[in-house]
């Protein structure tokens, strides 16, 4: 489960407060969303919880399973379960999308003190999984990201949380840049990872990834904190009158 | 697991490379893992260097008098000649009187007359690095068939893969391996002493002819006292059946290394050729002076790949090896090719620029290298591509990473001469910093003087991307596993240009020259 | 041995060349800086043809005692900047022409002579005449400006306060075939100054000229130049800048025609956020007798977050030879730099050459430095493309020159100066088609 509390958190380099008391609880197996208007604190959350480097934490906690992940570096994050799908993935030039997956993966292992998957395991798991993302043995070959078009990218970021299998994942406006039918296969590959014990966060814009991707709790966020909780309601809510009404209501 | 071993034990694999990062960086253990030294009776020629010494060494390999003449004339030569000051590199005076030129095994004063009555000490060296001399033991090589890098681990077909070795051990070569099935096939594959006394008529058509004697500084020392280092002829229209490779290795205390390697491919021959370098962790440093000459003829093609491993030194630039060479390949004959590729980990001071004349028409040269140096390591390595013939075609990439604070500067030379029309080159150098108290420099000297041609230049220098090193950091990789991945990376191109098993050893190399980089 | 034998030589051939009593006289301040400058060339030596900094440039034509005589050229093209509004100072043969010449006096900047300031014993520029240069010593030596230094006469020392309500315009003329003119300006920009200064005209068969410019915190210096048409004429230009904090320096420099032309740059960006950009066009025929044009360029980042840019483009046929040796350096200090740099040369026949050094030298980490050199003949493709669409070939060729060259051009910021540049290149073309 992932609990946040009262976080508080500024930007590094200058004296700019994003996060200003978020607090969150994700219960395990459930699916929650958090929508809300730009600049509210989206993805500085989703940073701060994976670990970037720019962000100072000036108080509150984040726990997942009750182990601070603020004490954690980045891959000891990963390790415990914790994965964030970019809004934005990295290239990286020169390395094989292959073998960073597999880099990863035995990372993770050899991080919770598990036994590296054998070269068998691993690729019979990376095509079975590719497969049903559909991306194909050249995607796989390709240098990480480089080249690959927008719903490649977020298709290969769902890749990499099938192959690392964590407890938490967070999914950063993974719908941006995407069509309806890109949306739909990356709906679907996330769906298949619903097993009744993962959680989920998906961060959005729109309601239409909602539609494929059925949330359990609705959080609205505004300002840097979470304003308002409801059920899938709230999301059609907001697609039909705006956030203003919302953040009328607050203020 | 050392490199020949991996030849023995990993498959080849299409892609590269990939998994051998992942092992690389799982193996980081002991930070340069040659650093043993071998405890062996030695010959030492007294320390110094003087004509006697020239004469010493001459005697020492059975050399006709044209050969002790010839390295007289480089010795007087010398005299003259002052050290060039010109590379970004930074190092005590040399005292050139305070090394020792020879040093020999004493089981070697007997020439062994085959690699069964070489001293089992000297063997057990060599296979401590991973270099076994015993031919049967190199006959398990796996190759991995036509498929992706992960397929090639578990669905990879086997096939007898060799390679024949000439052990260099401080001044002598200790044994060549597969000698006879090379013979059949004409090839001569030997050391350069006993190319003197057993094909004069080679060596002396063929020395000096690319190096001359008087070319520079450590090229001229080299003329004068080189004691041995490897020969090659490949006869006309023969691809050779195994890939040949020389393996460098410094024992002796305050003894320099000159060695001299000399191929010759004959019209329309192939070969492909390994060179290997370590020498024990030491506080002084030591010269390692070789010259390696390159003479291709028509249609003719040399690859020549280094792995050049030497002790860099300690982390406060205490010891290691001063690194001055001189290598370059002749392309004589029309249509003759030369690929130079390099990775340059070790030493504490590089000095090196693999050059290429392209004398034939349509002869073609490329350079690929990758040179990391941390610490306290200087390099200033490149190339020269001098463009003599009408459609000669050049390529260089090349990548430079800096850690610690270390030094690196490429430095080189394109020149398109005015009766090489139609010609092309195209240079790519990126330079790659990791911390900010080292150095990347760019030295490029581009000289056209035909229209024809067409030149193109890019450098780029850079910093590890922060926004690279967290995603792999979120994925779970720790720092040092994600920079080596991205370093690895950033040398693919010239990873790529190796052959397999050294591919394999570059890349742990990489991982480990970086280590301690970060954090 | 040979190396101290070869330095030896230099600093015999220095002070052949140049003795204490050859100085010109005058008050206390200059005598010190002509003094010192002369032991900076004794030390140093006059350049010799194995100087890795003179490898693709002999310098004997520049070191000799006498400038060989250059027949005067006369230029019936529009004189440079005519169009201009601007503050026009006339040199003859390297000396300020009065009564060619507007008034010294312009609102926010102060205009000296040389020549009269030497007569002083103090003066404002004794902070910068040879300062800047005698620091743009290291670490490539530049010896014939120190002599330039220790033996002007002329040039201005101008001192800019506040924005420059127009430019000011130097143009050299020529009026005797022999002879050498031997310009050293001194040029300070105050805080939150602005000044262009434009430069055209040959000067004399033989030029050596220093400008040094200091550009305070917040100012902005504009330099464009054209440099004469005359074809045997040689020059040799030195110019050193020290910019300060969020300041902008710029210089752009255009050749056509002259034997030898060697123009180094030495700018050094000290305070933290500024800009420098260098750039250059070229258009050079070797049967005007002789081209030979080089721009040598050092620029140092010694602040954080500062932005530089080279860019040279260059024109040759008919054994024209270019030269282009650029330099960044990037200090530790200076995190955060951007540097970039490309060289191109288009090469019209077979017998013109271009001959390169364009290096890095990064000793920060957070950079993002690039550089790029491309050398060739015209594009083919491009040229039957126009053809095949009716334009004749030797237009055709013409356009895609004058195209070639516009990268460099870009530079200028401003439009009427730009256009005035376009058209004396288009001249250029017009004359020199194939």
């Amino acid at each position: 489960m992932l609990e946040i509390k009262d976080l508080h958190v500024k930007l590094a380099d200058e004296d700019k407060e994003i996060l200003k008391g978020l607090s969150l609880r994700v219960p395990s197996g459930e699916v929650h969303a958090i929508m809300g208007p730009n600049g509210s604190g989206k993805s500085t959350m989703s940073y701060v919880l994976s670990g970037k480097d720019g962000y100072e934490v000036t108080s509150g906690s984040a726990t997942l399973d009750g182990a601070d992940l603020l004490e954690m570096e980045p891959e000891e994050r990963a390790a415990a379960g914790l994965f964030l799908a970019f809004q934005y993935p990295v290239e990286i030039p020169g390395v094989g999308n292959m073998t960073f997956l597999r880099t990863a993966v035995n990372s993770q292992r050899k991080l919770r003190g598990e036994e590296e998957l054998s070269a068998a395991e691993f690729l019979k798991l990376v095509r079975t999984r590719a497969k049903s993302l559909k991306i194909d043995a050249d995607m796989l070959k390709r240098p990480v990201n480089v080249g690959f078009s927008g719903g490649e990218k977020k298709r290969n970021e769902i890749l990499q949380m099938a192959m690392l299998e964590p407890k938490m994942c967070i999914l950063d406006e993974t719908d941006s840049g995407l069509d309806v039918d890109a949306m739909k296969l990356v709906a679907e590959g996330v769906n298949a990872l619903r097993d009744g014990k993962r959680s989920f966060l998906v961060i959005t814009h729109y309601q239409r990834l909602l539609d494929h991707i059925k949330p359990d709790v609705v959080h609205i966020m505004a300002d840097g904190r979470i304003i308002k909780t409801g059920g899938p309601e709230l999301a059609l809510e907001v697609e039909h009158n705006g956030y203003a009404d919302l953040l009328a209501e607050v203020a | 697991m050392t490199s020949m071993e991996k030849v023995a034990k990993a498959p080849k694999v299409k892609e590269g490379v990939d998994q051998e990062t992942v092992d690389a960086v799982q193996s980081v253990g002991e930070k340069y893992k040659y650093g043993f030294e071998t405890d062996i009776e030695m010959d030492f020629a007294p320390k110094g260097l003087n004509e006697d010494i020239v004469r010493l060494i001459s005697k020492k390999n059975e050399e006709p008098e044209w050969m002790l003449e010839w390295r007289l004339q480089a010795f007087a030569r010398w005299q003259q000649m002052e050290e060039p000051d010109w590379a970004m590199v930074n190092y005590p005076e040399i005292d050139f009187q305070d090394i020792y030129y020879y040093a020999r095994p004493k089981s070697m004063e007997e020439k062994p007359k085959s690699l069964d009555d070489v001293d089992p000490k000297l063997l057990a060296t060599y296979e401590k690095l991973g270099i076994p001399l015993k031919e049967q033991m190199i006959l398990a090589g796996v190759e991995g068939a036509d498929q992706t890098p992960a397929d090639g681990r578990i669905e990879g077909q086997a096939e007898g893969r060799k390679v024949a070795v000439d052990a260099v051990f401080d001044s002598v070569s200790v044994g060549t391996t597969f000698k006879e099935e090379l013979a059949r096939a004409g090839v001569i594959f030997c050391s350069i002493s006993e190319a003197i006394r057993e094909h004069p008529d080679l060596v002396r058509k063929y020395l000096g002819s690319v190096v001359p004697q008087s070319d520079n500084y450590y090229a001229t020392l080299n003329s004068a006292v080189f004691s041995d280092g490897s020969f090659v002829y490949i006869p006309p229209g023969v691809r050779c059946p195994m890939e040949l490779s020389t393996y460098f290795r410094i024992n002796a205390e305050n003894t320099g290394q000159f060695e001299r390697t000399l191929i010759i491919a004959d019209k329309g021959s192939y070969v492909s050729y390994l060179e290997g370098c370590t020498a024990p962790k030491r506080d002084t440093a030591q010269l390692h002076a070789a010259v390696v000459e390159l003479v291709i003829m028509e249609d003719a093609e040399i690859k020549y790949s280094t792995v050049q491993n030497w002790f860099p030194g300690d982390e406060e630039g205490k010891g290691g090896i001063y690194n001055f060479v001189t290598k370059r390949a002749d392309c004589r004959g029309d249509r003759a090719k030369v690929m130079w590729t390099q990775v340059e980990t070790g030493s504490a001071v590089t000095w090196k620029y693999p050059s290429c004349i392209l004398r034939g028409d349509d002869s073609q040269g490329e350079f690929y290298s990758i040179a990391i140096t941390n610490n306290m390591q200087q390099a200033d390595t490149g190339t020269k591509m001098i463009h003599l013939g009408k459609n000669t075609r050049s390529r260089i990439v090349s990548k430079g990473i800096s850690a610690g604070r270390a030094q690196n500067t490429y430095r080189g030379l394109v020149s398109m001469h005015p009766r090489a029309k139609n010609s092309r080159n195209y240079t790519q150098c990126d330079s790659l910093l990791i911390g900010d108290k080292c150095g990347a420099h760019t030295v490029p000297y581009i000289e056209v003087r035909n229209n024809s041609s067409r030149v193109e230049h890019e450098a780029t220098t850079s910093k590890v991307d922060d926004e690279q090193l967290f995603y792999c950091r979120s994925r779970g990789m720790n720092e040092e596993e994600a920079l080596a991945l991205i370093v690895n990376g950033f040398a693919k191109e010239v990873l790529q240009a190796l052959p397999m098993e050294f591919a394999m050893e570059a890349q742990s190399l990489v991982a480990i020259s970086l280590e301690g980089s970060v954090g | 041995m040979r190396r101290a034998q070869a330095l030896a030589a230099k600093r015999e051939a220095a002070a052949e060349r140049l003795s204490r009593g050859d100085l010109p006289k005058g008050g206390a301040w200059i005598t010190a800086a002509r003094e010192n400058a002369l032991e900076r060339l004794h030390q140093m030596g006059l350049p010799a043809r194995r100087d890795e900094y003179w490898r693709f440039t002999r310098p004997e034509a520049l070191i000799a005692a006498q400038a060989a005589p250059v027949p005067l050229m006369i230029d019936e093209d529009a004189p440079q900047f005519g169009e201009l509004d601007r503050l026009k100072l006339v040199f003859v043969d390297g000396v300020l022409n009065v009564a060619q010449s507007d008034a010294l006096a312009m609102e926010n900047v102060e205009i000296t002579t040389l020549e009269q300031a030497a007569t002083q014993d103090i003066h404002w520029a004794r902070d910068l005449f040879g300062v800047l240069e005698s620091r743009g010593q290291a670490p490539v030596e530049r010896p014939l400006a120190a002599l330039n230094t220790a033996t002007a006469t002329q040039g201005l020392l101008i001192r800019v306060t506040g924005k420059a309500p127009r430019p000011i315009s130097l143009t050299y003329l020529r009026a005797d075939d022999a002879g050498d003119a031997v310009v050293h300006h001194v040029i300070r920009l105050e805080k939150g100054a602005e000044l262009t200064l434009l430069e055209s005209g040959p000067a004399a068969a033989r030029l050596s000229k220093v400008i040094e410019v200091d550009v305070a915190d917040g100012a902005s210096f504009d330099h464009i130049r054209t440099q004469g048409r005359d074809h045997g004429r040689r020059a040799l230009t030195h110019l050193f800048a020290r910019i300060g904090a969020e300041a902008s320096f710029k210089s752009f420099s255009l050749t056509v025609n002259g034997a030898l032309t060697r123009n180094e740059y030495v700018i050094t960006l000290e305070g933290d956020d500024s800009h420098a950009t260098v750039s250059g066009a070229v258009a050079g025929d070797g049967n005007d007798g002789a081209f030979h044009q080089d721009d040598t360029v050092f620029i140092t980042h010694a602040g954080e977050r500062c932005e530089s840019r080279q860019v040279f483009k260059k024109v040759l046929r008919n054994g024209a030879t270019g030269v282009f040796q650029g330099k960044i350096l990037v200090r530790q200090s200076a995190q955060k730099t951007d540097g970039y740099q490309i060289s191109q040369a288009l090469l019209l026949d077979e017998d013109s050459q271009f001959l390169a050094k364009p290096e890095l030298e990064i000793y920060a980490d957070d950079v993002a430095c690039s550089h790029g050199a491309t050398v060739g003949a015209i594009d083919e493709d491009a040229l039957f493309y126009m053809v095949s669409r009716g334009v004749p070939r030797r237009q055709a060729q013409d356009m895609l020159v004058l195209a070639f060259l516009s990268e460099a051009l870009d530079e200028i910021d401003n439009e009427a100066i730009r256009d005035d540049i376009q058209t004396r290149l288009e001249l250029w073309v017009e004359r020199h088609s194939a």
